[in-house]
């Protein structure tokens, strides 16, 4: 169980590099703030894609209309994660199970869910961890893409998403 | 290998770059601005301890290289991937110009990697009809340009948002537009499609993980995450001594090397990628091949100048560099400049060739005081200025002086006779030498302190 | 006390008016000041510049004349750094050498680490005037550590204001041969020294070695600056 400091310490860290972090303790609490995180208001019809293979992704409600399961065509990706390291404030994604990383960097907006068990305190916890069978692909993901390639002036979304929203439940 | 023997016309270059009024606004800039970020994002932190220990990790792995490097090639290939072992750059560009050429690609999408640059692998791709498409939207403005990156780190750092502006509207078709935020979105669409219509790709590598054959990738644009999920084949090139032992030792340097880039906490992504995708998995190159260049590094390894394989290429000494801050990147006429590239360039390229560069030093020392992993930047340049005075690559008449110097410096009675002659001679020197010198010095004093006390 | 001085061939060539700051400045700190009159230069031209086989020479000079017990002083910071840290080194395979150079070096002061920690010249309530602003030679500062020891100084002096310079920790481009060998380079860094200096609105811009200071008052020169480039022992010796 990971302890509320533990918890309270990764969402600050996400803050500070950039992402937008609450929690919440239900299923129902969670589809309760999707829509001001998605602002499903600001553009008509975004495109959304969830896995919808865990239990969490599964409790989602997203409307029909807007829901796909191409995540090259999508908006939004809405996906639950591997977990979390508060230390850097990144997420974890990886492969493991099937999951496809890249669904959290092709659309616009990446929306992860972060078991709140599995946050990790430090780098070192998480490495330790997975250091003798790591999955084919791990992605610590710390903030939208940025570029300082111009001037140095700070532009986030070159490549990856221009934001990174964070659900811990 | 051919090795240029032509020395790097450094001097020119310096006295070109300081005349270069837009070029020095942008270096001050930016090396202001990097310099001043590391130094915040390394202010609350134990950075000494850190130092340390990633300094240690790096000599363990030097000090027994081969068996690294051999063990991460064992476990890669257990992971699936395909290792290259290129023992110099052409057949490092000749392994991945085999590799793609094999496959048909005729377009392949690339995240920066400064070796890539080292063994000149675009030009070579380019020769057989192969596309590179530079994805790094530094690393694209300066290929665009027709240039090479004078920053290991922020490839186009020399290039005012105008200068960037004026050439996307001349090689891109835009409506001119000095709005980085603007300039960054058209370099994404035209880079997505990129992306989603290539073949393969191409990456260097941060680290390699020993333990597990896993490559790790540091990226803050996310493009080095497109590049090794979409294509289907995915070729790393990477120099040997990029190996760490295991995972666990990756953290150290995951708390460095963005904190000395940046001062970054951590790049935006930071991927670890261990082999081809697996049965039931939707993630991963379905082919992965692996070229470790060594490039001459087998026997640097064994030389005086050893630590500087320890380099994780930050960028941090070039950052906090007087000179380079001056002159930028390209002037030092290499792949990899700063203080680092002064003494990569030398044992990578020979000195007949890189030797000029050794001037570029105050042997202020600000580069061994920010160093992520301890390199000994001032011992090894001062070392590498006594290797070129050995191989007599300095001008005669400045070894005769030295001699002379250290003859004189042996007997007060000469000495004293030296800076008599000195005020004697001053306003000669001043009024005839070519050199700029004697115009800056003053003239020595009529009678020195050592008679004032007598 | 007695201490050995060490002047340095810039100040015995071209300073000698910061030679004699520096003995009336210790001596009113009641310290004695021999000056072994044997003495020439520490061999860092010929060590920056890549020939140790001529730096040998001078160090042997050097070591020879310093001989004995009493604490050495040396105006300069990369002089002071010459013999505290790189004779050492450079005798790596002789240890006899090693032993000799390890203790001179022990004995070694560079002025205002001499002033402050032995002297505690800080806290002697010396007198100064006008603004005062001051750059970090570099190798003072990295290679010997006296970062704070001038600035605790030049902030005691009653009378005169310490006025910060920003980016201080910045080469001024002197270099020893870098100057010769990269003289457009060491000029467009003297220039952006000498442009923060004027920017402070200081009288005086000081510092603990000539080497800089000479390569910074030529650029204020080109500048037709009136402010003026004195080293630290003439800064302090003007309030006893």
């Amino acid at each position: 169980m990971t302890s509320d400091a533990v918890i309270q310490r990764f969402m600050e860290m996400a803050v500070k590099a950039a992402a937008k972090a609450v929690r919440v303790n239900s299923a129902a609490r969670l589809n309760e703030a999707l829509p001001s995180i998605i602002q499903l208001g600001d553009k008509a019809g975004p495109r959304i894609f969830c896995p919808r293979s865990t239990e969490k992704e599964k409790a989602v409600i997203i409307p029909e209309d807007l829901f796909t399961t191409d995540y090259f065509d999508a908006d939004v990706c809405i996906e639950e994660v591997s977990g979390a390291i508060a230390e850097t404030g990144s997420i974890i994604c990886t492969s493991h199970g099937g999951k496809a990383v890249q669904a959290g960097l092709l659309p616009s907006h990446h929306v992860a869910i972060v078991p709140q068990d599995r946050i990790f305190e430090t780098l070192d916890d998480y490495f330790e961890s997975c250091r003798e069978a790591p999955p084919t692909n791990i992605t610590l993901e710390t903030g939208p893409s940025r570029t300082a390639d111009i001037e140095l002036t700070l532009t986030v979304g070159v490549h990856g998403p221009e934001r990174l929203s964070i659900i811990v439940f | 290998m051919s090795r240029s023997t032509t020395a790097i016309p450094f001097r020119v270059n310096t006295a070109r770059a300081v005349c270069d009024a837009s070029l020095r606004q942008a270096m001050d800039y930016s090396t202001r601005t990097f310099s001043a970020k590391r130094a915040e994002g390394t202010a609350q932190v134990p950075l000494e301890e850190w130092r340390e220990r990633a300094s240690a990790i790096r000599m363990q792995v030097l000090d027994n290289l081969a068996d690294y490097v051999d063990r991460f090639s064992a476990n890669a290939t257990r992971a699936g991937a395909v290792v290259h072992r290129a023992k110099d750059a052409q057949i490092a560009r000749d392994t991945v110009a085999a590799i793609l050429k094999d496959r048909g690609i005729k377009m392949v999408v690339k995240a920066k990697s400064m070796v890539t640059e080292e063994i000149h692998l675009n030009k070579r791709l380019e020769e057989i009809g192969i596309e590179p498409v530079e994805t790094d939207l530094g690393e694209y403005i300066v290929q665009i340009a027709g240039e090479t990156p004078s920053h290991i780190l922020a490839p186009a750092i020399h290039k005012s948002r105008k200068d960037i502006g004026r050439l996307f509207a001349d090689k891109l078709g835009i409506e001119y537009t000095d709005d980085p935020e603007v300039l960054t979105k058209v370099a994404r669409r035209v880079l997505r499609e990129k992306f989603l219509a290539a073949k393969a790709g191409i990456t260097g590598a941060n680290f390699a993980i020993a333990d597990t054959g896993s490559l790790v990738i540091f990226t803050n644009e996310g493009n080095g995450r497109m590049v090794t999920t979409l294509p289907r084949l995915h070729v790393a090139v990477l120099s040997v001594e990029k190996v760490i032992p295991s995972l666990a030792d990756l953290s150290t340097f995951v708390r460095l090397l963005p904190r000395s880039a940046s001062g970054q906490i951590l790049s935006s992504y930071l991927s670890v990628i261990t082999g081809t995708r697996k049965q039931g998995e939707t993630t991963g190159a379905r082919e992965i091949h692996i070229v470790l260049v060594d490039n001459g590094r087998s026997e640097i390894v064994k030389g005086e100048f050893r630590e500087i394989l320890k380099c994780i290429r930050c960028s941090a000494c070039m950052n906090v560099c007087p000179v380079y801050k001056v002159i930028g990147g390209h002037a030092y006429g290499c792949t990899y400049p700063g203080p680092m590239g002064i003494v990569l360039t030398a044992v990578l390229e020979g000195m007949e060739r890189a030797h000029p560069l050794q001037d570029a030093t105050t042997f202020c020392g600000a580069c061994v005081e920010v160093c992520p992993v301890k390199v000994p930047l001032s011992k090894l340049l001062r070392r590498l200025r006594e290797r070129r005075a050995e191989q007599r690559l300095t001008p005669l008449v400045e070894r005769l002086a030295m001699f002379g110097f250290g003859t004189v410096t042996q007997s007060p009675a000469l000495f004293g006779l030296g800076q008599r002659m000195s005020w004697s001679v001053w306003p000669l020197l001043k009024d005839f030498s070519r050199s700029k010198l004697f115009v800056r010095l003053p003239r020595p004093a009529r009678k020195t302190f050592k008679r004032s006390m007598s | 006390m007695r201490v050995l001085l060490f002047a340095t061939c810039l100040v015995d060539t071209f300073y000698p008016d910061t030679g004699e700051a520096t003995v009336r400045l210790l001596r009113h700190f009641g310290v004695e000041t021999a000056f072994p009159k044997r003495q020439t230069c520490c061999g860092k031209p010929a060590d920056s510049a890549g020939y140790p086989e001529q730096v040998k020479k001078a160090a042997r000079h050097f070591l020879s004349t310093f001989e004995g017990t009493d604490p050495i002083v040396i105006p300069s910071g990369s002089c002071a750094s010459m013999v505290k840290n790189h004779y050492p080194e450079l005798f790596k395979d002789d240890p006899d050498m090693i032993r000799k150079a390890q203790g001179v070096a022990d004995r070694t002061f560079e002025l205002t680490q001499f002033l402050v920690h032995r002297l505690q010249a800080d806290k002697a309530g010396l007198k100064g005037s006008g603004k005062v602003t001051y750059h970090s030679s570099c190798q003072l500062m990295r290679e010997l550590g006296v970062r704070d020891e001038p600035i605790m100084l030049l902030k005691s002096l009653a009378g005169a204001e310490f006025v910060p310079l920003p980016n201080s920790t910045q080469c001024c481009g002197f270099g020893g041969v870098f100057m010769g060998k990269l003289p457009e380079v060491s000029m467009a860094l003297a220039d952006e020294k000498a442009e923060a200096i004027i920017g402070t609105g200081a009288h005086v811009v000081t510092g603990c070695d000539h080497g800089c200071l000479m390569n910074i008052a030529d650029a204020m020169k080109r500048r037709g600056s009136s402010i003026e480039v004195k080293h630290i022992a003439q800064v302090l010796a003007e309030g006893v």
